[in-house]
């Protein structure tokens, strides 16, 4: 038996443990190559690796490029400015003409993971974030149940959550066009049984 | 003579005593207590995303420590865990009250079992008490085996120790007994070696060291590649704790692309200012570091203004298209040879972010939380139920083309389908 044989089992083992992750480091990676991808993978940092060879990358698709899930039915061209935003009213909402059934269970699935934050799960502009102005947002969302909201076209809602408005930002890049109306169509649906019965919106500010 | 002799062999013993002290006490290290795990997880998976982790503050939902004691019926509790709505509605008082609690409906639960909810409730008394509280220590204990001071395995260690030094001591006894019995008869024996010559205590050492040795190596060769409770520090110190645990914003708010993608996004800088843009001060509890240095969360905000060009003296004159993006250091990574899909998992399998990435809502510098390896996939694979009610509303229909699997549980043959009996094993799902 050779002591040398012991040390070297001995500094095996603690080489081998300090391979792992630790809190700041990843680790080392058994074959690389097979590691980490050679194509570029999303959230990899292609962008250095591009610059190295010299070529061009901004992470932004050509221009005029369509996603492949772009409907033709969902095309809106409407600019960004205050005519563009009177002109939005006139807006159908595509869904309710092609004949087509909103999954009303998806859209308040989407209403309440980008809108009930703030706009609050019961549509009453009183979500986690503005709490009754004791949340860390300082500004009142609206209450879709105010008439004023009741009286809002479909279409100028699309719009607002298109390019946003007032503090409220652009929800363009998490909500596809479909999306954004199935949303529209969902708070519609909430309002629009609340609004006949003018206890209703009454009623749920009673039961806070 | 004979008293030289006896302090000869005691030494002889020591190394035995110390194998002996290491096996009867190993196993106490290596078993936790599975009904509170079992609970854990269950936990961690349902409850946690409403109810406090820590079982003592109030969250979307109550704190739950002593929750047992402050309903007397246990039976109606279970109905109330698995349906809530259906108790108040029947108009049990205690339900009626506890539904006054918080404005959010509480979620229903019609598949736990009956010992899964006492498991969860185990686990949520063990939290309370504190029993389950590790001492703190630095990075190592943290990721650590979860040192379960349970009652029963200190006695059970206890009484391993008893019984391993009786037993050495009978050895030694008989030992001696022989040894005498020998001299007696005047019986030559072999003189005694000192322990560092004597062949026996070295392979004994050898084989120990082989052992001990070889388990280190192979577990630090299994973790090469894995990343477990790997941390980096980010480019903002953003807070999950303070975004989706205090303020509740969805998971998907920011990682809207884990329900429609194989990658769960990564915000982009507009998705922060939709509420940045208002929030620009940090006025929530105070914020440590890993480090247990304060970090002041206005200065965070500012340095998201600086990735934003926002001045917020000029919020209207902000051009969203002159942001650059936050390079956040990207914590899970997967090998490139195996396939990850989130929206398969989060969307068709209905599994919550904290299932794989743990207590996010309390974690103010995310960390790794599950090891990505493939044993704790398949673990997984083996154990997930699929939700084959394809003819209820929360099913999903794709299942209804198992035919086979459907008549077995009409007739009885089966009463769940997992994840493995669907192909979740096969080596082309993830490896192609």
């Amino acid at each position: 038996m050779n002591k040398y044989f012991y040390i070297a089992v001995i500094l095996l083992g603690v080489i081998a443990a300090g391979c792992g992750a630790g809190k700041d480091n990843p680790g080392l990676a058994y074959m690389p190559d097979m590691f980490y991808s050679v194509a570029y993978e999303t959230y990899a940092p292609a962008a250095s690796r591009l610059k190295e060879v010299g070529a061009h990358y901004d992470g932004m698709p050509v221009a005029g490029t369509v996603s492949r899930q772009d409907d033709l039915a969902f095309h809106f061209d409407l600019k960004h400015d205050s005519a563009g935003y009177a002109q939005s009213a006139s807006l159908k909402n595509p869904l309710d003409t092609a004949g087509a059934t909103i999954d009303m269970k998806e859209a308040e699935r989407l209403y309440l993971v980008n809108c009930g934050i703030c706009h609050g799960a019961a549509l009453d502009g009183n979500g986690p974030l503005f709490k009754g102005g004791d949340g860390p947002y300082s500004a009142a969302p609206k209450n879709f149940k105010d008439a004023d909201m009741i009286a809002m076209a479909p279409g100028t809602m699309f719009y607002s959550i298109t390019y946003g408005k007032g503090q409220m930002g652009s929800y363009a890049s998490q909500l596809t066009p479909k999306q954004r109306w199935e949303v529209v169509a969902y708070i519609k649906s909430k309002t629009a049984a609340a609004a006949p019965a003018a206890s209703a919106p009454a009623d749920s500010t009673a039961t806070k | 003579m004979r008293f030289m002799d006896n302090h000869k062999y005691l030494f002889h013993q020591l190394p035995l005593l110390i194998i002996a002290l290491f096996f009867s006490v190993a196993p106490v290290f290596a078993q936790g207590d599975a009904n509170v795990n079992e609970g854990k997880t269950l936990f961690v998976g349902k409850c946690q995303s409403c109810h406090s982790g820590d079982m003592k503050s109030n969250s979307t939902g109550p704190a739950l420590g002593g929750v047992q004691g402050r309903w007397e019926d246990k039976e109606k509790l279970h109905e109330w865990i698995r349906n809530n709505t259906k108790l108040i509605a029947s108009g049990y008082p205690k339900a009626v009250e506890v539904s006054k609690i918080s404005a959010t409906a509480m979620t229903t639960f019609p598949d736990l079992t009956d010992p899964q909810i006492d498991a969860i409730l185990s686990y949520i008394d063990a939290k309370a008490s504190g029993k389950l509280d590790a001492p703190k220590g630095d990075a190592v204990a943290a990721g650590g085996v979860e040192a379960s001071a349970s009652q029963n395995n200190i006695m059970y260690g206890v009484v391993s120790f008893i019984l391993a030094l009786v037993a050495l001591v009978l050895i030694y006894v008989n030992f001696n007994l022989q040894r005498a019995a020998r001299e007696a008869e005047h019986v030559k024996t072999a003189p005694s070696l000192p322990v560092y010559r004597n062949k026996t205590y070295l392979a004994i050492a050898a084989i120990a060291l082989f052992i001990i040795g070889g388990y280190f190596t192979t577990k630090g060769m299994i973790n090469v590649n894995r990343q477990i409770n790997y941390q980096p520090v980010q480019p903002i110190f953003y807070s999950h704790k303070v975004h989706a645990g205090i303020n509740q914003i969805n998971c998907l708010y920011c990682h809207g692309n884990a329900w429609e993608s194989k990658t769960a996004a990564i915000p982009s800088v507009n998705v922060c200012m939709n509420c940045h843009k208002t929030i620009q001060k940090y006025n929530g509890p105070e914020l440590k570091d890993r480090h247990g240095n304060v970090v002041d969360g206005t200065r965070e905000i500012q340095k998201l203004y600086e990735y934003a060009g926002f001045d917020p003296t000029n919020a209207e004159g902000w051009d969203p298209s002159k942001a650059k993006p936050i390079e956040w250091i990207k914590i899970h990574n997967l090998p490139d040879h195996v396939y990850f899909n989130h929206s398969q998992h989060v969307r068709v399998g209905n599994v919550q972010c904290q299932t794989c990435h743990g207590d996010i809502t309390g974690m103010d510098e995310v960390y790794q939380f599950s090891e990505l390896s493939m044993g704790w996939c398949v673990n997984c694979h083996r154990q997930t139920k699929v939700n084959f009610n394809v003819d209820s509303t929360s099913g999903n229909k794709f299942y209804s083309i198992y035919e086979k699997f459907h008549n077995d549980i009409k007739a009885g043959k089966m009463d769940s389908v997992t994840v493995k009996d669907i192909g979740g094993l096969e080596c082309q799902k993830c490896h192609y």
